[in-house]
């Protein structure tokens, strides 16, 4: 059931729905966040989506270029595909302020540490 | 009448490109079994290195090559055309400054170069090729030239 709802409201968007592909990613981890980088050429701001909603952290992107009239396809590579990059947060991440950055076609999300797992000194009284 | 010359695809063809035919196979079974090709190889950068896809359009007066690489700077990114064959190269390396508290950390130095070679349709305007850069797609227009008229040759009698 749960592969149910996840999967239709995909489907009845009315844009042609075309198939998502995860993009290259890495994620690194420094004292104050997580730092998630990912590839994704021929995005472009307006074509990015990236949202929190409840425990999942979901990209999403479309590649925007379609190829204008008069151009004939003499051979193709690049995919005709959009990129989707869905991933679990915990507790650890400070959900209200994640931020993201796209330059070039490559994604940076910020996801700060929550308070409560940085590491903090408790001093001893008396 | 008109005859076509036979091309297939002036792309792909591996026998006579620099690449080489081992390339081309390698980058074939990455394409088909990606999966695979990224357990062979470790480290992050490391498993994006050297492959990036091409598409090649042909329009009425140019071909027009994209490719996708993410993530360049515009000075990081050469193009050039020599015997035919254009070569697109994206070479960068980034610093990354350890922080500051830690000052045994070093400072951290990412490299990434990727290159690729196409083997150009004949009867291109080389002069007049242009490139642009943009969301991390470079795309290289390159205008045809006129078609080579058939020259007359007048035979002297002696």
């Amino acid at each position: 059931m749960n592969l149910l709802t996840k999967t239709t409201p995909e489907a009845s968007t009315p844009t042609a729905p075309r198939r998502a592909v995860r993009p290259w990613y890495e994620v690194r981890e420094t004292e104050e966040a997580f730092i998630l980088t990912a590839f994704l050429p021929g995005v472009d701001r307006s074509s990015l989506e990236t949202s929190v909603d409840g425990e999942n952290l979901t990209v999403f992107g479309r590649r925007v270029f379609t190829p204008p009239e008069g151009w004939t396809p003499v051979y193709r590579e690049i995919p005709q595909a959009d990129y989707r990059l869905v991933f679990e947060l915990d507790n650890r991440i400070n959900r209200e302020a994640v931020k993201a950055e796209l330059t070039q076609g490559v994604l940076t999300l910020t996801l700060p540490k929550a308070e409560a797992v940085k590491p903090r000194r408790i001093e001893i009284k008396g | 009448m008109k005859l076509i010359r036979y091309h297939n695809s002036p792309l792909y063809n591996p026998a006579s490109s620099y690449t080489g035919l081992r390339d081309e196979m390698d980058r074939l079974f990455d394409v088909a079994f990606p999966a695979l090709s990224s357990l062979q190889r470790d480290g992050f950068f490391g498993d994006w290195q050297g492959e990036f896809p091409i598409d090649l359009y042909q329009e009425k007066d140019a071909f027009i090559v994209r490719a996708e690489l993410p993530g360049f700077r515009k000075e990081d990114l050469s193009l050039e055309v020599a015997d035919g064959i254009l070569t697109v190269t994206g070479h960068q390396k980034t610093e990354t400054k350890a922080d500051k508290k830690d000052k045994k950390a070093d400072v951290a130095t990412q490299e990434r170069r990727v290159s690729r070679s196409i083997t150009l349709p004949e009867h291109l305007k080389l002069d007049k090729i242009e490139a642009a850069y943009e969301n991390g797609v470079l795309t290289v227009t390159l205008p045809k030239s006129e078609e080579v008229k058939p020259r007359q040759i007048a035979i002297d009698v002696k």
